[in-house]
């Protein structure tokens, strides 16, 4: 029953971090239309920026947001601009395509940069620990969940409430009648795009500590968004950030009462299984 | 106020208009009119820079807008309440019409602007916090009527305002459009129902198959035999 309780606590704050993950493929979608399949490798893109500055200037993850979330955001923007942005709008597989070939480009670079054998990259409080009743919190947890909600709470203020966020989710709607009512919608979707990039900057830094890392760990992580992404119902932000939380806690219980092997596998049976009585995601309304 | 000289415009370089020219006066209510792909909202996209032009100019206050982008256009003052209504139908009444008054023009006023939208549409005062996709056809009419006000139009173009309203509802937004009008905005209505048009219009054009079949008064092109031809083809 501890351990139980334990695994939910580790997978209920890991996953609010997959829901941040989630929430910047849920921005990009509901503005282009378009599934990135680097997202993954983006994230691991972040981390290896984390540890190069940790490398050469002994910089903590979480301070290294300060130069990793502007450097993310900017190639963000440089590769809607350059390389989705021609072909949006085209055919599905196009941009599918496009974006797998960005994530073998990414993992290759990463590789011949850093090499290939996992690293990890410490932080300040990555050793603390909370005991509260019978669970342990790490401090690296629970500083990404308080995170994470934050993040998704400001990021939902911002799309609400504020003339950029109504000029995105207009365009999210009505493209066309957002031009026609003077909405620049090249510079609103390349915008988003940098956006979704840069929120990932945020999550490489919050998922780093303690996480040994690997060039080649994007795809997993693509996947486990998508997983999110989909379970959330695509562009829903409650729905998002509890599909994280299921497929956190999915995966933490599958690593504790499994074998290895089939512990990986129980967020994709749940998810499955939530597809086959909730076709439409986890909140979605009519 | 507006002047289009010999403009040839289209899609995928196939030109939908050839060599139109058409000018709007300050405060005039300008009728075009013309049956099915007879050019009018290719027309209407020109003039608001979603479709580009291949060639001629287009005169706005003395200036060419004809390179412009669309956002610049808006801050200019021109603007669009496009066919179907087009609001956005996952937000408010209130972000529908905030919406409006996005661009950098409108933006200061937007506070008065609101008060003018929710005297002429006080239905929309009652519906504010209702997402604009549940509306009826009518009220959503009001809303992109009200959205395009928000835009701080100069030029208010109206592509068919009247599709798909029962005929109270027609009857209310040609009111309004005639209110607009005594206020003293420009205004180009494009519209398939030419009687209604002839009705309100101080001159009209009638386009067909893409070039400027007959203008005019509206009397005057109400009267002309083309104008008829121009619908039926003949």
């Amino acid at each position: 029953m501890e351990e139980l309780l334990q695994a939910i606590v580790q997978g209920f704050f890991v996953g609010s971090t997959y829901g941040l993950l989630a929430l910047g493929m849920g921005l990009v979608y509901g503005v282009s239309g378009i599934v990135n399949f680097s997202h993954g490798d983006f994230v691991t893109l972040g981390m290896y920026l984390c540890l190069a500055l940790f490398s050469a200037f002994a910089l903590d993850p979480y301070v290294s947001i300060i130069v990793v979330l502007p450097v993310m955001t900017l190639l963000g923007a440089i590769v809607y601009q350059y390389l989705i942005r021609p072909i949006a709008g085209r055919h599905l597989l196009m941009i599918i395509q496009l974006t797998l070939g960005l994530s073998l480009l990414l993992q290759n670079a990463l590789m011949m940069t850093f090499g290939g054998q996992p690293t990890r990259t410490p932080s300040m409080i990555e050793s603390k620990l909370f005991i509260v009743g019978d669970v342990v919190i790490r401090g690296s947890h629970l500083v990404a969940c308080i995170s994470s909600f934050a993040l998704a709470f400001l990021l939902y203020f911002v799309l609400q409430s504020t003339d950029v966020g109504r000029s995105i989710r207009a365009v999210q709607q009505e493209p066309r009648a957002a031009a026609l009512m003077g909405v620049d919608v090249g510079r609103v979707q390349v915008m988003t795009f940098a956006i979704g990039i840069g929120i990932l900057a945020i999550a490489a830094a919050l998922l780093l500590p303690g996480l040994p890392i690997q060039p080649n760990q994007g795809l997993r992580l693509t996947v486990i968004t998508l997983l999110v992404f989909v379970l959330g119902g695509m562009t829903n932000f409650v729905g998002i950030m509890l599909g994280g939380v299921v497929i956190g806690v999915a995966e933490a219980v599958g690593t504790i009462y499994m074998t290895e092997v089939l512990g990986q596998l129980l967020p994709y049976l749940i998810f499955i299984a939530i597809m086959l009585f909730r076709p439409q995601g986890l909140v979605w309304r009519s | 106020m507006l002047e289009v000289r010999d403009v040839t415009a289209g899609y995928d370089g196939v030109p939908v208009l050839r060599n139109v020219s058409l000018t709007v006066g300050k405060g005039e209510l300008v009728g075009l009119l013309g049956a099915n792909n007879a050019g009018k909202s290719t027309l209407i996209n020109v003039l608001s820079g979603i479709v580009p032009v291949m060639s001629g100019a287009i005169l706005f206050e003395g200036q060419d807008i004809a390179a412009m982008s669309a956002p610049r256009r808006v801050d200019a003052g021109v603007v669009q309440v496009p066919e179907g209504r087009l609001v956005f139908p996952q937000m408010t009444v209130r972000e529908n019409l905030l919406l409006g008054g996005v661009n950098s023009t409108a933006r200061p006023n937007r506070s008065r602007a609101l008060e003018h939208v929710l005297s002429l549409f006080p239905r929309l005062g009652e519906r504010m916090e209702q997402k604009a996709g549940t509306l009826s056809g009518g009220e959503q009419q009001m809303v992109a009527l009200g959205r395009g006000l928000m835009a701080g139009a100069r030029l208010l173009m109206l592509d068919e305002p009247s599709l798909g309203l029962s005929p109270l509802f027609v009857q209310f937004i040609f009111g309004i459009i005639d209110k607009l009008h005594a206020e003293g905005l420009t205004i180009l209505l494009v519209e398939q129902n030419l009687a209604l048009t002839l009705k309100h219009a101080d001159r009209c054009y009638v386009l067909e198959r893409g070039v400027v079949a007959v203008e005019g008064r509206a009397e005057v092109v109400r009267d002309d035999p083309r104008t008829r031809a121009a619908y039926l083809g003949m």
